[in-house]
């Protein structure tokens, strides 16, 4: 209950004050170069990898990447840059 | 991103991780701080990438606790490098050779050119650089700078008035300017001219002394023409006699032509055969076959084959076989007496100076005899008859009675 309460606060006070979602929510941001390059910030860990797709684990939730001919360039613990020729990006809430 | 130079320089490991999981492996390698980079898959259980050389003990704790199998499959950057550059060391001696042998043959002299000298000057600098130690195969650097090799030269090489000195890569130049000496005068000695030969005298021209004979005079061999000793009767004064006397003198030649002459000449034809001469025995290499001339004559050449300074013990032989033809020259009566005229012509020159006229020709006698055209010719030539004959001082008396007994008459 107290999550959920926090959860609104924070919500309104991105709002109301005009602050970045992602610092205020544990939101990813996510980050693209065309269709090339994907950068996103904020995840908490890696799911499945393959060369047609990459799974991320959020705070709520997953984030799962399609397309083709992917190569992790970077992976640290909360960022990671993925290349390759990027379909879809679909978030996928429970 | 960082810049990856840095890793490449310590070097990278490129890991293959096998079987299932990998995604949670990777995870754990993130989450203890090793960077991981390049991540690729391959099929459903494989995935390469790529950690820093320093990274790889790190990676054991997390690999023990994970069911992949893990395995190293391409090491790149600076260790490993250094060591293949260890393994192939002979490129890189080979390398090293190659600058060292350039830096020391561009440091050798290589040639010395010596512009504006006499060929006898040249063979005197040439000399005296040797001695100095400049020499083509010598290194540069064991040897004096420009300056002192400059200031050498003018020193010791008295013909040179300036030499300029300049080393344009391995070659040394000099621009050489010589002492430009005037002739000395010659000096003469008190001297009278007399005659050389018998002859008529057509022309004098006397530059200094007394004149004693005249035109068209006949004059003997010896005889007094000009003389040194000038002034009145008592007081003379010894002076060198000097001029031109050009006489007519008179030759006789005569010439012997047979009216028919055969002579060997070459036609032409030619086999070149060269030999090895290795311990006095001959190797044919080139021009093999016999030759089908019925005379001929041999010509043969030595070539001894050098390497560096060593001379080798093989000689090439160079021989050619030249045919021989005989052929025959017959005159007639008019063109045996013309070719006949004309050797007596170079008979004469031979036996006249250079600056010789020939005056005039008359045939004596002539006679066709025994295949055979004889022939007397008289050559009138004007040529100088003067020769110095020095006054020897001092006893004057003695030397009045000698050029008397000159003028008199010497049998030729």
């Amino acid at each position: 209950m107290a999550k959920k309460w926090s959860q609104l606060i924070r919500n309104w006070m991105t709002q109301k004050m005009d602050l970045p979602p992602d610092v205020m929510m544990d939101l990813p941001r996510i980050t693209m170069i065309g269709h090339i390059h994907i950068y996103i910030e904020n995840h908490r860990g890696l799911l499945a990898f393959s060369d047609k797709e990459l799974r991320l684990l959020l705070k709520q939730g997953q984030l799962l990447v399609k397309g083709k001919a992917f190569v992790i360039k970077t992976i640290l613990p909360e960022e990671i840059l993925l290349e390759g020729k990027i379909d879809q990006v679909i978030y996928i809430n429970e | 991103m960082k810049n990856q130079w840095l890793d490449v320089i310590s070097g990278v490991v490129r890991v293959k991780v096998m079987g299932k999981g990998i995604e949670r492996f990777l995870n754990q390698l993130t989450r203890s701080g090793i960077r991981v980079w390049n991540v690729k898959r391959h099929g459903t259980e494989a995935v390469t990438f790529q950690i820093k050389l320093v990274d790889v003990k790190k990676i054991r704790v997390p690999a023990r606790s994970s069911k992949c199998s893990i395995r190293f499959i391409e090491r790149a950057g600076g260790p490993f490098f250094l060591r293949k550059l260890w393994t192939n060391s002979g490129f890189l001696f080979g390398a090293a050779a190659f600058f060292i042998i350039l830096m020391f043959l561009s440091n050798m002299v290589w040639g010395i050119e010596i512009k504006g000298a006499s060929p006898a000057t040249e063979h005197q600098i040439r000399k005296e650089l040797t001695k100095m130690g400049v020499k083509i195969g010598k290194l540069q650097f064991m040897m004096d700078n420009v300056d002192a090799i400059q200031r050498d030269l003018t020193d010791n090489v008295k013909a040179l008035t300036w030499v300029g000195v300049e080393l344009k890569g391995t070659t040394y130049h000099f621009q050489v300017v010589e002492k430009e000496e005037p002739d000395k005068p010659k000096v003469y000695g008190p001297q009278n001219l007399v005659s050389t030969k018998k002859a008529l005298i057509v022309k004098m021209f006397v530059e200094e002394g007394e004149q004693v004979v005249q035109l068209n005079d006949y004059v003997q061999p010896g005889q007094l023409l000009v003389s040194g000793l000038i002034g009145k009767e008592e007081e003379k004064q010894p002076v060198p006699a000097r001029g031109e006397i050009l006489g007519e003198t008179w030759y006789k030649s005569r010439v012997e032509l047979p009216l028919q002459t055969t002579f060997q000449v070459f036609n032409g034809n030619e086999k070149r055969k060269f030999y090895f001469k290795i311990a006095g025995k001959m190797i044919p290499f080139w021009g093999f076959g016999k030759h089908q001339f019925k005379e001929y004559e041999t010509e043969s050449s030595d070539h001894s084959l050098k390497l560096l300074k060593w001379e080798l013990p093989v000689t090439i032989v160079n021989e050619t076989i030249r045919e021989k033809e005989e052929v025959s020259r017959t005159y007639n009566k008019d063109e045996a007496i013309k070719s006949a005229k004309d050797l007596a012509r170079k008979d004469i020159k031979n036996r006249i100076p250079e600056d010789a006229i020939i005056k005039g020709e008359e045939i004596l006698h002539q006679s066709i005899k025994n295949g055979k055209v004889r022939l007397s010719i008289h050559f009138q030539i004007i040529e100088d008859i003067a020769k110095a004959q020095p006054i020897i001082q001092g006893d004057e008396d003695d030397r009045r009675l000698k050029n008397d007994g000159n003028s008199t008459s010497k049998p030729r």
